[in-house]
């Protein structure tokens, strides 16, 4: 009785771990292309796995990254722990440890550090980046599964070798080396392990257009989960699973039974290891090269586009569209924040085509010479985009010759009717008693000061010490009302009638007036704060004339329609707007106020690190008052 | 006379604080076997990693057959080593371990097989050439290890306690192809124990050693017969060692009893330390002995019985084949020949001399 409930915890505990696992094999034969309708066996995903180019070549980088991350660490970390092998037991643990800690370290920060590294070292982020980060990564695993096979061996073997007149090196190589070759070998398969395996450091070092199967899968499941990924996934952790089995049944292990087998296992052993396993690794470089190569010649370096956009900032099906219009092969990565974009860039590290950065950020790439003009001959689609914001454009592009709007927005009061009778126009309504403990204010300095400095009459770009105190003052002042400072929960909170007003950006008070029509968005009489995302050209692109076809695609107004109901952000394309099937955000004010309204709104400028500073300081008294 | 083949100058070494060697010197003769003796932690291993090229002196030098070697590396001595935990390697066969050295000397196929297979002759493990190192016993690996170590002719070969993991039966039966070995070879020995039985049943020469120092150099019947203090009395066999006095030539009081001796030159009334071995005391009927004393232990030993009597305040250690039950009085008698006088320490180093084991 025992021993089956035994059997059956054992049995639940595999289910658990497999059934996943499980579950993607048998989808990957699934017939149908939903997840939730069994189709029928098919082997066709597998088929169509194999002649999607971009997937081979993802495999192929994959697995040259590897095999030479795991035989370069392979060598290194050997090396290093039979040096430390070497040293004192204290000295020994130190080292163990300090080479130990990457392993322990997270992810996201290995890989974080090594792009900040290569960057700062003017490393161009691309193939050899990553091959780099793997060895990196890949060391201490090396340095960890040979460390206790160099403890067991016996030192005076090697002693013993140059005793009996071997030379130093001979003795390493004959006498040493043989004894930790099964903890070499497991080193070696764990690192080839942990590099097919690695997402997140392989995402920050990688360059456009260089993706393993990881990053692939990802960038892949972003755009909706397709059944050949299923297959792909399937053969992965068929891959590690075998890759695990020879670690763990490797040739030590026999060496009791040996002796009556003997020259044979021996031999058996040995074929695998020095001729069977270095064979195949051979003949899958150089299939992978020549299937590499071949499709390689189909891209041609003059038919590509290297763009660098916000993350889900454009309909894919643009993407395709503009690929069978032109020719041209875009590769498309993205970026999170205009701060992680921007040392990228100004390291040269990567020569983008064409890049979307935000009004301040487009600002201090113009002032520090890392943007070039535009051809506006070869975008005559520009005459699509109204020209207040044109206007807007030159608070940051004084010229007009650098951007290219894309997507704007302005920051405004939402409120609720329901709770909110007289009529709101003003930012001052934020500082009125009736309203206490029903105000939400955005947690972020340059919004709450804007809000501030607009209202007392003052630019939201003050550089003015006095202005600045002023607004703190009247930001302190307003704080017992305020009922949280926060920033997506905004949107829940106006939505859920849980506030009555509140400050918000017109991309988001837009979702929230269909989901409660309660809610009313204006733009306060003293002006505010509009933000305008547009398309640049680096000074060091390769494809500058692609990238201006790409512009002026982009402002082709079907296009431009496509892109603003994908993304939702209000477009500065007049001639798109007009397109706009809905009426209700056809006429939307909240989309597209009124020009004049536009007039008193003002961009965000970069202020340089000194007033970073101040502002974050007033920011904190406030805060902490 | 055989001609010096190792001198060894002069020779220091510490690690760290610890002074390991202190000014050391020996020499070791062409076709000896000499064995350095000494509880653990005396130097002995140290000062064969010396010898061997393991270790460099911080002082002094070894002179190898007149030639300087002090500073060459170990693979270019003519010297081999048999390491207490064997050394062989694993991964290779025996007949690749003996072949080894060979191998690297770059000699001919035929002539490597017929070395191997005489030198495994030589051990008398014929026809284990294709045997891998697990398979073998301990006393097996061990005669490997020396067969690898004289393949290759080397004028001196270097024993780390090489008996030391193997039993009783086993050790007894390598200590005379050990012997045998070096008869039929004429290679010098240099060979490291804690053992002192070993040391001599071997040993042409043995040094025996304590904290850094040789406390005496000599054949094994001088180290036995005639320790020279009180440290080597006590490690080599067992001993009775008292605090006496010398009364005068051939005349010493021990423990309140006069003792006749046969030793002189040590002055009148001079406090001395007397060693009498426990097989030297004769167990007479009470009265007729010098002093008398009862039984407080005995222990069955086989060939003997191993006893403690307790006379003048002191337990004596006897060995006797005669019984004498625990509580019985006896009487000790000891001949003045059995008596071996040594001076008190004097110096500090001398004082020094401690077992520490």
């Amino acid at each position: 009785m025992k021993k089956f409930i035994s059997k059956i915890y054992l049995a639940l505990i595999i289910i658990l771990l497999y059934a996943p696992i499980l579950t993607l094999v048998v989808l990957s034969f699934n017939s149908s292309k939903t997840r939730a309708k069994w189709g029928g066996i098919t082997g066709k995903w597998y088929v169509s796995l194999f002649h999607d180019d971009g997937i081979m070549n993802a495999l192929y980088t994959t697995l040259v990254i590897a095999l030479l991350s795991a035989v370069i660490a392979t060598v290194i970390g050997t090396a290093a722990a039979i040096g430390i092998s070497a040293y004192r037991q204290r000295t020994k643990s130190i080292f163990m440890g300090v080479t130990n800690i990457p392993m322990l370290n997270a992810d996201i920060v290995t890989g974080i550090s090594l792009m900040l590294l290569f960057i700062a070292f003017k490393f161009t982020l691309g193939f050899k980046t990553i091959l780099l980060a793997h060895i990196t990564f890949n060391i201490p695993y090396v340095i960890l599964s040979v460390a206790p096979k160099l403890k067991q061996t016996n030192k005076s073997t090697y002693e013993a070798a140059l005793d009996l007149g071997a030379s130093p090196i001979y003795a390493f190589f004959k006498v040493v080396f043989p004894d930790i070759l099964p903890g070499v070998i497991s080193g070696f398969f764990l690192a080839i392990t942990m590099s097919l395996d690695d997402f997140i450091i392989t995402h920050f070092t990688k360059g456009p257009g260089v993706d393993t199967l990881s990053t692939k899968i990802y960038s892949e499941v972003r755009k909706g989960i397709k059944p050949e990924m299923y297959a792909l996934s399937t053969i992965m952790f068929l891959t590690v699973f075998i890759l695990l089995i020879l670690i763990n049944t490797n040739p030590k292990e026999n060496k009791k039974t040996e002796h009556i087998i003997n020259s044979k296992a021996r031999k058996v052993s040995k074929l695998i290891m020095h001729r069977l396993i270095p064979a195949t690794m051979v003949v899958v470089i150089i299939i992978g090269g020549f299937v590499y190569s071949k499709t390689n010649k189909t891209v041609d370096s003059k038919k590509q586009l290297i763009v660098y956009n916000w993350g889900e900032y454009i309909d894919p099906k643009v993407l395709t569209m503009f690929e069978k219009e032109t020719g041209i092969n875009v590769v498309y990565e993205e970026f999170e924040t205009n701060e992680i974009m921007y040392p990228k860039i100004s390291s040269g590290a990567i020569s983008y085509d064409v890049v979307c950065p935000s009004d301040y950020m487009i600002q201090r790439m113009i002032k520090n010479n890392l943007l070039s003009k535009i051809d506006f001959d070869k975008v005559p689609n520009i005459k699509h985009i109204g020209s207040q914001y044109m206007k807007q454009s030159r608070q940051f592009d004084p010229t007009n010759e650098y951007s290219v709007p894309y997507c704007w927005g302005t920051v405004g009061i939402l409120y609720n009717k329901k709770m909110v009778k007289e009529k709101v126009d003003s930012w001052n309504i934020l500082w009125n008693k009736k309203y206490k403990d029903n105000i939400l204010m955005q947690d972020s300095v340059r919004d709450s000061f804007a809000v501030a400095l607009k209202s007392l009459g003052y630019s939201l770009n003050s550089a003015d010490l006095d202005e600045l105190n002023a607004a703190k003052n009247k930001l302190i002042k307003q704080k017992p009302l305020v009922q949280a400072y926060v920033i997506d929960q905004v949107r829940d909170k106006m939505i859920g009638n849980e506030a009555a007003l509140g400050v918000i950006y017109s991309g988001e008070a837009i979702y929230t007036q269909k989901e409660n029509p309660n809610l009313e968005y204006v733009i306060p009489k003293e002006g505010s704060n509009v933000w305008i995302d547009s398309w640049v050209i680096p000074k060091n692109a390769k494809h500058k004339e692609n990238a201006e076809k790409f512009i002026n695609f982009l402002c082709r107004p079907d296009i431009a329609l496509l892109n603003f109901e994908y993304i939702t952000y209000s477009t500065p394309n007049v001639d798109a707007a007009k397109l706009i099937k809905d009426p209700d955000i056809r006429n939307s004010k909240t989309a597209f106020p009124d020009p004049k309204d536009l007039d008193r709104c003002e961009t965000f400028k970069y202020l340089g690190t000194k007033y970073d500073r101040i502002y974050n300081e007033l920011w904190r008294e406030v805060k902490s008052k | 006379m055989a001609k010096k083949l190792i001198d060894l100058v002069n020779i220091s070494k510490s690690y760290g604080e610890n002074l390991v060697l202190d000014d050391l010197n020996l020499y070791v003769k062409e076709n000896e076997f000499i064995t350095l003796l000494g509880p653990s932690g005396c130097g002995k291993t140290t000062l064969l990693r010396i010898i061997g090229g393991f270790e460099s002196p911080n002082t002094g030098s070894v002179i190898f057959d007149g030639k300087d070697i002090t500073n060459l590396a170990p693979n270019k001595r003519q010297l081999n080593t048999v390491f207490q935990n064997y050394g062989l390697f694993n991964h290779m066969s025996i007949a690749e371990n003996i072949a080894f050295p060979l191998k690297i000397k770059k000699k001919s196929k035929s002539y490597i097989e017929d070395k191997v297979k005489y030198a495994l002759k030589l051990v008398n493990l014929d026809g284990f050439e294709t045997r891998t190192v697990d398979s073998l016993s301990g006393g097996q690996k061990q005669r490997i290890a020396i067969a690898r170590g004289i393949v290759s002719e080397p004028k001196v070969l270097l024993l780390d306690e090489p008996l030391g993991a193997l039993d009783l039966k086993l050790r007894q039966d390598m200590q005379y192809e050990l012997i045998r070995l070096k008869n039929e070879l004429g290679i010098t020995f240099i060979y490291v124990t804690h053992d002192q039985e070993e040391a001599l049943t071997m040993s042409d020469k043995i040094v025996v050693m304590n904290q850094g120092y040789i406390q005496q150099i000599g054949t094994p019947e001088d180290i036995y017969n005639e320790p020279q203090n009180a440290f080597v009395a006590d490690f080599i066999g067992d001993s009775n060692i008292f605090p006496a006095v010398m009364v005068h030539d051939k005349l010493v009081k021990i423990l309140g009893a006069e003792f006749e001796c046969v030793d002189v030159g040590f002055g009148v009334n001079k406090p001395v330390d007397a060693v009498i071995r426990p097989e030297d005391i004769d167990l007479v009927p009470v009265g007729t002995g010098i002093l008398d004393g009862v039984v407080t232990h005995i222990i069955f030993k086989g060939v003997h019985y191993e006893m403690e009597v307790t006379a003048n305040g002191y337990k004596w250690l006897v060995h006797s084949t005669d019984m004498f039950p625990v509580g019985s009085e006896v009487g000790i008698y000891v001949k003045p020949f059995e008596i071996q006088i040594m001076k008190k320490p004097e110096s500090e180093d001398e004082e020094a001399i401690v077992i520490d084991e």
